[in-house]
Protein backbone atom coordinates (compact mmCIF):
# COMPACT_ATOMS: atom_id res chain seq x y z
CA UNK A 1 0.00 0.00 0.00
CA UNK A 2 2.85 2.25 1.43
CA UNK A 3 4.73 1.21 -2.25
CA UNK A 4 1.97 2.17 -4.16
CA UNK A 5 1.27 5.58 -2.71
CA UNK A 6 5.26 6.08 -3.08
CA UNK A 7 5.03 5.12 -6.77
CA UNK A 8 2.03 7.67 -7.14
CA UNK A 9 4.02 10.78 -5.51
CA UNK A 10 6.77 9.93 -7.46
CA UNK A 11 4.91 9.94 -10.76
CA UNK A 12 3.33 13.41 -9.49
CA UNK A 13 6.36 14.59 -8.61
CA UNK A 14 8.10 14.27 -12.03
CA UNK A 15 5.21 15.30 -13.97
CA UNK A 16 5.47 18.41 -12.39
CA UNK A 17 8.93 18.81 -12.58
CA UNK A 18 7.87 18.08 -16.79
CA UNK A 19 5.57 21.01 -16.62
CA UNK A 20 7.67 23.14 -14.82
CA UNK A 21 10.74 22.50 -17.65
CA UNK A 22 8.72 22.35 -20.27
CA UNK A 23 7.50 26.11 -19.29
CA UNK A 24 10.69 27.41 -18.61
CA UNK A 25 11.05 26.04 -22.12
CA UNK A 26 8.39 27.94 -23.17
CA UNK A 27 8.81 31.04 -21.61
CA UNK A 28 8.37 34.17 -23.37
CA UNK A 29 10.67 36.25 -24.84
CA UNK A 30 12.65 38.78 -22.19
CA UNK A 31 11.44 42.66 -23.26
CA UNK A 32 13.81 45.24 -24.02
CA UNK A 33 14.98 45.94 -20.47
CA UNK A 34 15.38 42.59 -19.41
CA UNK A 35 17.33 41.84 -22.65
CA UNK A 36 19.91 45.22 -22.18
CA UNK A 37 20.57 43.01 -18.77
CA UNK A 38 20.84 40.16 -20.28
CA UNK A 39 23.49 41.69 -22.65
CA UNK A 40 25.64 43.36 -19.75
CA UNK A 41 25.32 40.05 -18.40
CA UNK A 42 26.86 37.92 -20.52
CA UNK A 43 29.65 40.90 -21.51
CA UNK A 44 31.12 40.27 -18.70
CA UNK A 45 31.43 36.45 -19.56
CA UNK A 46 32.64 37.39 -22.75
CA UNK A 47 35.32 39.72 -21.89
CA UNK A 48 37.39 36.22 -21.59
CA UNK A 49 35.15 33.49 -23.16
CA UNK A 50 35.77 35.17 -26.90
CA UNK A 51 38.29 35.10 -29.51
CA UNK A 52 38.49 39.53 -28.32
CA UNK A 53 38.82 37.71 -24.69
CA UNK A 54 41.44 35.38 -25.69
CA UNK A 55 43.41 38.03 -27.63
CA UNK A 56 43.30 40.21 -25.22
CA UNK A 57 42.61 38.42 -21.53
CA UNK A 58 41.51 40.80 -19.29
CA UNK A 59 42.83 39.21 -16.46
CA UNK A 60 46.71 38.07 -16.16
CA UNK A 61 47.37 34.11 -15.36
CA UNK A 62 44.48 32.97 -17.27
CA UNK A 63 44.90 29.49 -18.06
CA UNK A 64 44.88 30.58 -21.94
CA UNK A 65 45.34 27.21 -23.28
CA UNK A 66 41.78 25.49 -21.62
CA UNK A 67 40.66 28.66 -21.90
CA UNK A 68 40.30 28.55 -25.83
CA UNK A 69 38.64 25.49 -25.33
CA UNK A 70 35.53 27.45 -24.23
CA UNK A 71 34.93 29.85 -26.45
CA UNK A 72 31.41 31.51 -27.74
CA UNK A 73 31.06 33.38 -30.79
CA UNK A 74 28.98 36.31 -29.83
CA UNK A 75 27.34 36.47 -33.45
CA UNK A 76 26.37 33.07 -33.57
CA UNK A 77 25.41 32.64 -30.25
CA UNK A 78 23.38 35.34 -30.28
CA UNK A 79 21.19 34.26 -33.58
CA UNK A 80 21.20 30.96 -32.21
CA UNK A 81 17.80 29.21 -30.27
CA UNK A 82 19.35 30.23 -26.48
CA UNK A 83 20.34 33.84 -27.97
CA UNK A 84 18.34 35.39 -25.47
CA UNK A 85 19.05 33.94 -22.46
CA UNK A 86 22.09 34.67 -19.87
CA UNK A 87 24.56 32.68 -19.83
CA UNK A 88 23.65 32.34 -15.88
CA UNK A 89 20.47 30.45 -16.76
CA UNK A 90 23.08 27.48 -17.04
CA UNK A 91 25.72 28.57 -16.02
CA UNK A 92 24.34 28.57 -12.16
CA UNK A 93 26.00 28.07 -9.13
CA UNK A 94 29.91 28.77 -9.33
CA UNK A 95 30.26 30.90 -12.30
CA UNK A 96 30.03 34.40 -10.96
CA UNK A 97 32.93 34.77 -10.16
CA UNK A 98 36.41 33.64 -11.81
CA UNK A 99 38.53 31.83 -10.45
CA UNK A 100 34.81 29.68 -11.13
CA UNK A 101 34.59 26.85 -8.75
CA UNK A 102 36.21 24.48 -8.50
CA UNK A 103 32.83 22.12 -8.66
CA UNK A 104 31.33 24.66 -10.65
CA UNK A 105 30.25 21.95 -13.52
CA UNK A 106 28.71 19.97 -11.30
CA UNK A 107 26.00 22.48 -11.03
CA UNK A 108 25.91 23.36 -14.80
CA UNK A 109 22.24 22.69 -15.83
CA UNK A 110 21.48 20.04 -18.08
CA UNK A 111 19.42 19.98 -21.21
CA UNK A 112 16.44 18.27 -19.74
CA UNK A 113 15.74 21.01 -17.43
CA UNK A 114 14.38 23.11 -19.38
CA UNK A 115 13.21 20.42 -22.29
CA UNK A 116 12.08 17.30 -20.15
CA UNK A 117 9.18 16.57 -22.22
CA UNK A 118 11.70 15.86 -25.72
CA UNK A 119 14.40 14.85 -23.51
CA UNK A 120 12.16 11.66 -22.56
CA UNK A 121 11.14 11.04 -26.09
CA UNK A 122 14.19 11.60 -27.93
CA UNK A 123 16.12 9.64 -25.06
CA UNK A 124 14.35 6.73 -26.27
CA UNK A 125 15.13 7.07 -29.67
CA UNK A 126 18.75 7.80 -28.44
CA UNK A 127 19.18 4.42 -26.78
CA UNK A 128 18.80 2.80 -30.15
CA UNK A 129 21.09 4.90 -31.70
CA UNK A 130 24.66 3.73 -32.89
CA UNK A 131 26.23 6.62 -30.59
CA UNK A 132 23.47 4.90 -27.51
CA UNK A 133 25.75 1.22 -28.45
CA UNK A 134 29.45 2.62 -28.59
CA UNK A 135 28.95 5.79 -26.12
CA UNK A 136 25.99 5.48 -24.05
CA UNK A 137 28.09 6.60 -21.12
CA UNK A 138 30.08 9.96 -22.93
CA UNK A 139 27.65 10.90 -25.42
CA UNK A 140 24.78 14.03 -24.29
CA UNK A 141 22.98 16.44 -26.05
CA UNK A 142 25.46 18.77 -26.09
CA UNK A 143 28.05 15.99 -28.07
CA UNK A 144 26.47 17.18 -30.95
CA UNK A 145 23.80 20.28 -30.29
CA UNK A 146 26.16 22.82 -29.03
CA UNK A 147 23.86 25.01 -26.72
CA UNK A 148 25.41 28.09 -27.90
CA UNK A 149 25.49 27.68 -31.52
CA UNK A 150 22.26 25.31 -32.80
CA UNK A 151 18.79 26.92 -34.37
CA UNK A 152 16.03 25.02 -34.67
CA UNK A 153 15.49 23.70 -38.77
CA UNK A 154 11.87 25.38 -37.99
CA UNK A 155 13.24 28.67 -37.45
CA UNK A 156 16.27 28.54 -40.01
CA UNK A 157 13.65 27.24 -42.66
CA UNK A 158 15.92 27.37 -45.61
CA UNK A 159 17.29 24.18 -46.39
CA UNK A 160 20.43 25.34 -47.22
CA UNK A 161 20.97 26.85 -43.92
CA UNK A 162 20.11 23.35 -42.18
CA UNK A 163 21.84 21.29 -43.88
CA UNK A 164 25.11 23.41 -43.07
CA UNK A 165 24.51 23.55 -39.47
CA UNK A 166 23.15 20.00 -39.16
CA UNK A 167 25.79 18.26 -41.17
CA UNK A 168 28.78 20.27 -39.42
CA UNK A 169 27.50 18.38 -36.33
CA UNK A 170 28.24 14.91 -37.83
CA UNK A 171 31.48 16.03 -40.16
CA UNK A 172 32.93 17.72 -37.34
CA UNK A 173 34.04 14.31 -35.53
CA UNK A 174 32.88 12.36 -38.64
CA UNK A 175 35.53 13.54 -40.92
CA UNK A 176 38.66 14.49 -38.37
CA UNK A 177 40.83 11.85 -37.22
CA UNK A 178 41.63 13.94 -34.12
CA UNK A 179 38.00 15.11 -33.18
CA UNK A 180 36.78 10.66 -33.87
CA UNK A 181 39.47 9.93 -31.52
CA UNK A 182 38.75 12.11 -28.53
CA UNK A 183 35.30 10.64 -28.36
CA UNK A 184 34.95 7.18 -29.96
CA UNK A 185 35.81 4.25 -27.88
CA UNK A 186 39.52 3.65 -27.61
CA UNK A 187 40.73 1.19 -30.73
CA UNK A 188 37.70 2.71 -33.12
CA UNK A 189 39.26 3.73 -36.07
CA UNK A 190 37.17 6.22 -38.19
CA UNK A 191 34.90 4.98 -40.92
CA UNK A 192 36.45 6.33 -43.84
CA UNK A 193 33.52 8.19 -44.90
CA UNK A 194 34.35 8.79 -48.71
CA UNK A 195 34.80 5.17 -49.72
CA UNK A 196 31.50 4.11 -47.64
CA UNK A 197 29.60 6.45 -49.62
CA UNK A 198 31.55 6.06 -52.52
CA UNK A 199 28.35 4.45 -54.07
CA UNK A 200 26.39 7.65 -53.68
CA UNK A 201 27.10 9.95 -56.69
CA UNK A 202 28.54 12.94 -56.19
CA UNK A 203 28.74 12.55 -52.58
CA UNK A 204 30.27 15.67 -51.70
CA UNK A 205 27.55 17.63 -53.56
CA UNK A 206 24.82 15.57 -51.61
CA UNK A 207 26.37 16.24 -48.45
CA UNK A 208 25.39 20.27 -49.17
CA UNK A 209 22.22 19.45 -50.53
CA UNK A 210 20.66 16.86 -47.87
CA UNK A 211 21.56 16.16 -44.12
CA UNK A 212 23.43 13.17 -43.39
CA UNK A 213 20.49 12.43 -40.54
CA UNK A 214 18.19 12.52 -43.97
CA UNK A 215 19.43 8.67 -44.62
CA UNK A 216 21.11 7.97 -40.81
CA UNK A 217 17.43 7.80 -39.29
CA UNK A 218 14.79 5.77 -39.94
CA UNK A 219 13.07 6.82 -43.01
CA UNK A 220 9.47 5.24 -41.76
CA UNK A 221 8.30 7.69 -39.55
CA UNK A 222 6.88 10.24 -41.60
CA UNK A 223 6.21 12.88 -38.99
CA UNK A 224 9.26 13.36 -37.35
CA UNK A 225 13.11 12.90 -37.60
CA UNK A 226 14.17 10.49 -34.82
CA UNK A 227 17.53 10.49 -32.87
CA UNK A 228 18.11 7.38 -33.67
CA UNK A 229 21.14 7.39 -35.59
CA UNK A 230 21.52 4.13 -37.85
CA UNK A 231 25.18 3.08 -38.90
CA UNK A 232 26.26 2.25 -42.49
CA UNK A 233 23.99 -1.37 -42.31
CA UNK A 234 20.57 0.04 -41.04
CA UNK A 235 20.82 3.64 -43.01
CA UNK A 236 18.68 4.03 -46.08
CA UNK A 237 20.12 3.48 -49.41
CA UNK A 238 17.38 2.86 -51.93
CA UNK A 239 17.68 6.45 -54.01
CA UNK A 240 13.98 6.85 -54.85
CA UNK A 241 13.33 7.05 -51.12
CA UNK A 242 13.98 10.91 -52.22
CA UNK A 243 14.48 10.07 -56.08
CA UNK A 244 10.49 10.03 -56.83
CA UNK A 245 7.66 11.62 -56.65
CA UNK A 246 6.44 11.14 -53.37
CA UNK A 247 9.89 12.01 -52.35
CA UNK A 248 10.69 11.17 -48.36
CA UNK A 249 12.58 14.93 -48.42
CA UNK A 250 8.64 16.80 -47.95
CA UNK A 251 8.95 14.96 -44.75
CA UNK A 252 12.41 15.74 -43.67
CA UNK A 253 14.86 18.55 -44.53
CA UNK A 254 11.54 20.52 -46.60
CA UNK A 255 8.79 19.98 -44.00
CA UNK A 256 8.80 23.49 -42.81
CA UNK A 257 8.50 24.47 -46.51
CA UNK A 258 6.06 21.96 -47.08
CA UNK A 259 2.97 24.15 -47.03
CA UNK A 260 4.20 26.39 -49.58
CA UNK A 261 3.83 26.20 -53.55
CA UNK A 262 4.14 22.69 -54.32
CA UNK A 263 3.27 23.30 -58.05
CA UNK A 264 5.11 25.89 -59.14
CA UNK A 265 5.74 26.23 -62.98
CA UNK A 266 3.69 23.14 -62.80
CA UNK A 267 6.44 21.30 -61.30
CA UNK A 268 6.07 18.52 -58.91
CA UNK A 269 7.75 18.98 -55.71
CA UNK A 270 8.30 22.91 -57.01
CA UNK A 271 9.54 23.55 -53.36
CA UNK A 272 12.44 21.40 -53.45
CA UNK A 273 13.53 22.95 -56.92
CA UNK A 274 13.74 26.29 -55.36
CA UNK A 275 17.35 24.86 -54.01
CA UNK A 276 17.86 21.63 -55.66
CA UNK A 277 16.91 19.57 -59.23
CA UNK A 278 16.36 16.03 -57.44
CA UNK A 279 16.49 13.20 -60.46
CA UNK A 280 12.83 11.58 -59.84
CA UNK A 281 10.92 14.15 -57.71
CA UNK A 282 11.29 17.60 -58.88
CA UNK A 283 9.21 16.81 -62.41
CA UNK A 284 6.42 18.35 -64.46
CA UNK A 285 3.65 16.46 -65.00
CA UNK A 286 2.25 18.31 -68.20
CA UNK A 287 5.68 17.84 -69.90
CA UNK A 288 5.63 14.45 -68.92
CA UNK A 289 2.44 13.28 -70.59
CA UNK A 290 3.31 15.30 -73.60
CA UNK A 291 6.68 13.25 -74.48
CA UNK A 292 4.34 9.94 -73.14
CA UNK A 293 1.64 10.96 -75.65
CA UNK A 294 4.69 11.33 -78.39
CA UNK A 295 5.92 8.48 -77.75
CA UNK A 296 2.78 6.65 -78.07
CA UNK A 297 1.88 8.19 -81.19
CA UNK A 298 4.95 7.32 -82.72
CA UNK A 299 4.56 3.82 -81.47
CA UNK A 300 0.82 4.07 -82.93
CA UNK A 301 1.72 5.42 -85.91
CA UNK A 302 4.69 3.23 -87.47
CA UNK A 303 2.86 -0.10 -86.25
CA UNK A 304 0.10 1.29 -87.89
CA UNK A 305 1.93 2.43 -90.99
CA UNK A 306 3.35 -1.32 -90.91
CA UNK A 307 -0.20 -3.13 -90.50
CA UNK A 308 -1.34 -0.91 -93.51
CA UNK A 309 1.96 -1.64 -95.88
CA UNK A 310 0.99 -5.61 -94.40
CA UNK A 311 -2.26 -5.43 -96.31
CA UNK A 312 -1.70 -3.60 -99.39
CA UNK A 313 0.97 -5.53 -100.42
CA UNK A 314 -1.12 -8.40 -99.83
CA UNK A 315 -3.78 -6.83 -101.57
CA UNK A 316 -1.62 -6.14 -104.06
CA UNK A 317 -0.28 -9.28 -104.60
CA UNK A 318 -3.79 -11.67 -104.69
CA UNK A 319 -4.63 -8.83 -107.13
CA UNK A 320 -1.46 -9.90 -109.30
CA UNK A 321 -2.68 -13.64 -108.86
CA UNK A 322 -5.69 -12.80 -110.53
CA UNK B 1 19.06 -11.13 -110.64
CA UNK B 2 19.99 -8.56 -107.26
CA UNK B 3 22.52 -6.18 -108.03
CA UNK B 4 25.02 -5.49 -105.03
CA UNK B 5 26.60 -2.35 -104.18
CA UNK B 6 29.13 -1.71 -101.53
CA UNK B 7 27.63 1.14 -99.09
CA UNK B 8 29.14 1.33 -95.86
CA UNK B 9 32.93 0.96 -94.45
CA UNK B 10 33.16 -0.94 -91.23
CA UNK B 11 34.01 1.92 -89.15
CA UNK B 12 30.76 3.48 -89.87
CA UNK B 13 28.84 0.12 -89.18
CA UNK B 14 30.57 0.07 -85.78
CA UNK B 15 29.89 2.95 -85.02
CA UNK B 16 26.46 2.71 -85.70
CA UNK B 17 25.65 -0.57 -83.97
CA UNK B 18 27.79 0.94 -80.53
CA UNK B 19 25.87 4.21 -80.67
CA UNK B 20 22.52 2.15 -81.26
CA UNK B 21 23.25 0.09 -78.28
CA UNK B 22 24.33 3.14 -76.19
CA UNK B 23 20.94 4.79 -76.76
CA UNK B 24 18.97 1.80 -76.03
CA UNK B 25 20.59 1.18 -72.62
CA UNK B 26 20.66 5.12 -71.99
CA UNK B 27 16.84 5.63 -73.11
CA UNK B 28 15.85 2.56 -70.67
CA UNK B 29 17.92 3.41 -67.57
CA UNK B 30 17.07 7.61 -67.99
CA UNK B 31 13.21 6.35 -68.23
CA UNK B 32 13.52 4.41 -64.42
CA UNK B 33 15.38 7.67 -63.17
CA UNK B 34 13.67 10.46 -64.64
CA UNK B 35 10.43 8.43 -63.91
CA UNK B 36 11.57 6.75 -60.98
CA UNK B 37 8.73 5.11 -59.02
CA UNK B 38 10.38 3.13 -55.47
CA UNK B 39 7.12 0.49 -55.61
CA UNK B 40 7.41 -0.23 -59.83
CA UNK B 41 11.38 0.14 -60.83
CA UNK B 42 12.30 -0.80 -64.19
CA UNK B 43 15.51 -0.56 -63.23
CA UNK B 44 16.58 -0.02 -59.44
CA UNK B 45 17.57 4.03 -59.42
CA UNK B 46 21.40 3.46 -58.27
CA UNK B 47 21.88 0.82 -60.95
CA UNK B 48 19.76 2.85 -63.45
CA UNK B 49 22.57 6.05 -61.94
CA UNK B 50 25.58 4.13 -62.66
CA UNK B 51 24.64 2.58 -65.88
CA UNK B 52 23.39 5.54 -67.50
CA UNK B 53 26.82 7.76 -66.16
CA UNK B 54 28.99 5.21 -68.06
CA UNK B 55 26.42 4.41 -70.93
CA UNK B 56 26.69 8.05 -70.86
CA UNK B 57 30.43 8.75 -71.49
CA UNK B 58 30.35 5.75 -73.80
CA UNK B 59 28.06 8.09 -76.24
CA UNK B 60 30.30 10.99 -75.96
CA UNK B 61 33.21 8.96 -76.80
CA UNK B 62 31.21 7.44 -79.91
CA UNK B 63 30.21 10.94 -80.33
CA UNK B 64 33.89 11.87 -80.86
CA UNK B 65 34.81 9.39 -82.85
CA UNK B 66 31.77 10.05 -85.32
CA UNK B 67 32.83 14.04 -85.95
CA UNK B 68 36.50 12.45 -86.25
CA UNK B 69 35.39 9.32 -88.96
CA UNK B 70 33.62 12.12 -91.13
CA UNK B 71 35.81 14.75 -91.05
CA UNK B 72 38.72 12.07 -91.79
CA UNK B 73 36.80 10.38 -94.42
CA UNK B 74 34.79 13.38 -95.53
CA UNK B 75 31.90 11.22 -94.98
CA UNK B 76 30.07 14.40 -93.15
CA UNK B 77 29.11 15.73 -96.53
CA UNK B 78 26.39 12.93 -96.72
CA UNK B 79 24.65 14.53 -93.87
CA UNK B 80 24.51 17.46 -95.35
CA UNK B 81 21.35 18.59 -96.46
CA UNK B 82 21.76 19.97 -100.27
CA UNK B 83 19.56 22.45 -102.34
CA UNK B 84 17.78 23.39 -104.54
CA UNK B 85 15.13 21.46 -104.54
CA UNK B 86 15.49 20.08 -101.10
CA UNK B 87 11.64 20.87 -99.94
CA UNK B 88 10.88 19.68 -103.21
CA UNK B 89 12.61 15.95 -102.64
CA UNK B 90 11.46 16.07 -99.21
CA UNK B 91 7.87 16.14 -99.98
CA UNK B 92 8.29 13.84 -102.82
CA UNK B 93 9.77 11.65 -100.14
CA UNK B 94 6.91 12.30 -97.96
CA UNK B 95 4.67 11.35 -100.41
CA UNK B 96 6.41 7.94 -101.07
CA UNK B 97 5.91 7.19 -97.51
CA UNK B 98 2.32 8.26 -96.69
CA UNK B 99 0.58 6.44 -100.26
CA UNK B 100 3.51 5.45 -102.97
CA UNK B 101 4.77 2.75 -100.83
CA UNK B 102 0.77 1.14 -100.25
CA UNK B 103 0.87 1.58 -104.08
CA UNK B 104 3.70 -0.16 -104.72
CA UNK B 105 5.85 1.97 -106.20
CA UNK B 106 9.80 2.20 -106.19
CA UNK B 107 11.89 4.40 -103.84
CA UNK B 108 12.11 7.75 -105.21
CA UNK B 109 15.57 7.88 -104.09
CA UNK B 110 17.14 5.11 -103.67
CA UNK B 111 20.87 5.49 -101.90
CA UNK B 112 23.49 5.12 -103.54
CA UNK B 113 27.67 5.04 -102.87
CA UNK B 114 27.76 8.96 -103.71
CA UNK B 115 24.52 9.99 -102.13
CA UNK B 116 23.68 7.49 -99.42
CA UNK B 117 20.59 9.72 -97.85
CA UNK B 118 17.51 10.72 -99.07
CA UNK B 119 16.51 14.62 -98.48
CA UNK B 120 14.26 14.07 -95.45
CA UNK B 121 16.95 11.49 -94.27
CA UNK B 122 19.69 14.39 -94.63
CA UNK B 123 17.51 16.13 -92.90
CA UNK B 124 16.60 14.58 -90.56
CA UNK B 125 20.30 12.64 -89.65
CA UNK B 126 21.86 15.91 -89.71
CA UNK B 127 19.24 17.81 -87.17
CA UNK B 128 19.49 14.28 -84.66
CA UNK B 129 23.64 14.20 -85.24
CA UNK B 130 24.49 17.88 -84.95
CA UNK B 131 22.07 19.59 -83.07
CA UNK B 132 20.21 17.26 -80.92
CA UNK B 133 22.73 14.77 -79.84
CA UNK B 134 25.06 17.28 -78.90
CA UNK B 135 22.91 19.50 -77.08
CA UNK B 136 22.10 15.98 -74.63
CA UNK B 137 25.50 14.32 -74.71
CA UNK B 138 26.86 18.46 -73.78
CA UNK B 139 23.69 18.60 -70.82
CA UNK B 140 24.53 15.13 -70.01
CA UNK B 141 28.14 15.85 -69.36
CA UNK B 142 26.84 18.68 -66.80
CA UNK B 143 24.61 16.51 -65.53
CA UNK B 144 27.71 14.49 -64.06
CA UNK B 145 29.62 17.14 -62.84
CA UNK B 146 26.76 19.48 -61.38
CA UNK B 147 29.32 22.07 -60.41
CA UNK B 148 29.42 23.32 -63.52
CA UNK B 149 25.75 23.65 -63.89
CA UNK B 150 24.87 27.94 -62.94
CA UNK B 151 23.65 27.59 -59.03
CA UNK B 152 20.99 29.46 -59.04
CA UNK B 153 18.50 30.43 -61.93
CA UNK B 154 15.54 32.47 -62.02
CA UNK B 155 15.01 31.46 -58.30
CA UNK B 156 14.78 28.00 -59.09
CA UNK B 157 18.56 25.48 -59.02
CA UNK B 158 20.62 25.87 -61.64
CA UNK B 159 20.63 22.21 -62.95
CA UNK B 160 16.40 22.44 -63.86
CA UNK B 161 17.32 24.12 -67.28
CA UNK B 162 20.31 21.80 -68.07
CA UNK B 163 18.07 18.89 -67.01
CA UNK B 164 14.76 19.83 -69.12
CA UNK B 165 17.14 20.43 -72.24
CA UNK B 166 18.60 17.21 -71.33
CA UNK B 167 15.30 15.71 -71.05
CA UNK B 168 13.77 16.83 -74.05
CA UNK B 169 16.33 16.62 -76.24
CA UNK B 170 16.75 12.50 -75.04
CA UNK B 171 13.01 12.06 -75.77
CA UNK B 172 13.51 13.59 -79.43
CA UNK B 173 15.97 10.92 -79.63
CA UNK B 174 14.24 8.32 -78.52
CA UNK B 175 11.50 9.17 -80.98
CA UNK B 176 13.85 9.79 -83.64
CA UNK B 177 15.14 6.15 -82.99
CA UNK B 178 11.84 4.20 -82.85
CA UNK B 179 11.21 5.87 -86.32
CA UNK B 180 14.47 5.09 -87.75
CA UNK B 181 14.15 1.37 -86.48
CA UNK B 182 10.88 1.00 -89.03
CA UNK B 183 11.68 3.48 -91.53
CA UNK B 184 14.62 0.41 -91.74
CA UNK B 185 12.13 -1.32 -93.27
CA UNK B 186 11.82 0.53 -96.06
CA UNK B 187 14.53 -1.07 -98.81
CA UNK B 188 13.81 -3.04 -101.37
CA UNK B 189 12.85 -6.07 -98.88
CA UNK B 190 11.83 -5.74 -95.35
CA UNK B 191 15.24 -6.94 -94.26
CA UNK B 192 17.67 -5.00 -96.93
CA UNK B 193 18.52 -1.88 -94.99
CA UNK B 194 19.08 -4.39 -91.63
CA UNK B 195 22.21 -6.14 -94.42
CA UNK B 196 23.54 -3.03 -95.48
CA UNK B 197 23.81 -1.71 -91.76
CA UNK B 198 25.44 -5.11 -90.74
CA UNK B 199 27.32 -5.96 -93.98
CA UNK B 200 27.94 -2.81 -96.06
CA UNK B 201 26.14 -4.32 -99.01
CA UNK B 202 23.06 -2.63 -100.31
CA UNK B 203 20.87 -5.38 -102.18
CA UNK B 204 17.87 -4.39 -104.45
Amino acid sequence: MFANFKNKLCGALALLVMLTATAFADDPPPTPEELAKIKTANAECLTCHSEAGLKKPPKEGLDLKKLRNYLVDVDTYTASDHGQMACSKCHGDGYDKHPHAAKAKEGLSECQDCHARKAMRIERQFDKSVHAEHLSDSFTCSTCHDPHVMTLASKLRDPHKIVAQDNKICLDCHDSDLAFAKIAPEKKKRPPIDDIHSWLPNTRLHWQAVRCIECHTPTEDKLSLSHEILNKDKAEKKCATCHSANTSLNARLYRHLAKEEQNKYGFLNSVILSNSYVVGATRNPSIDWIVIGLFVATVVGVIGHGLVRIITTRMRRSKNHD
Amino acid sequence: MTNRVFMLPLWIRLWHWSNALAIIVLAVTGVSLHFSNPDLPLVEFSLAARIHNVAGVCLAGLYVVFVVGNIVTGNWWQYVPKPPGIIGRCLKQMQFYGSGIFKGEKEPFPPTPEVNFNALQAVTYWSIMYLVLPVVIATGLIFLYPQFAPDRLFGLDGLLPIALVHYLGAAAIVLFAVSHIYLGTMGPKVSSLFKMMISGWYEH
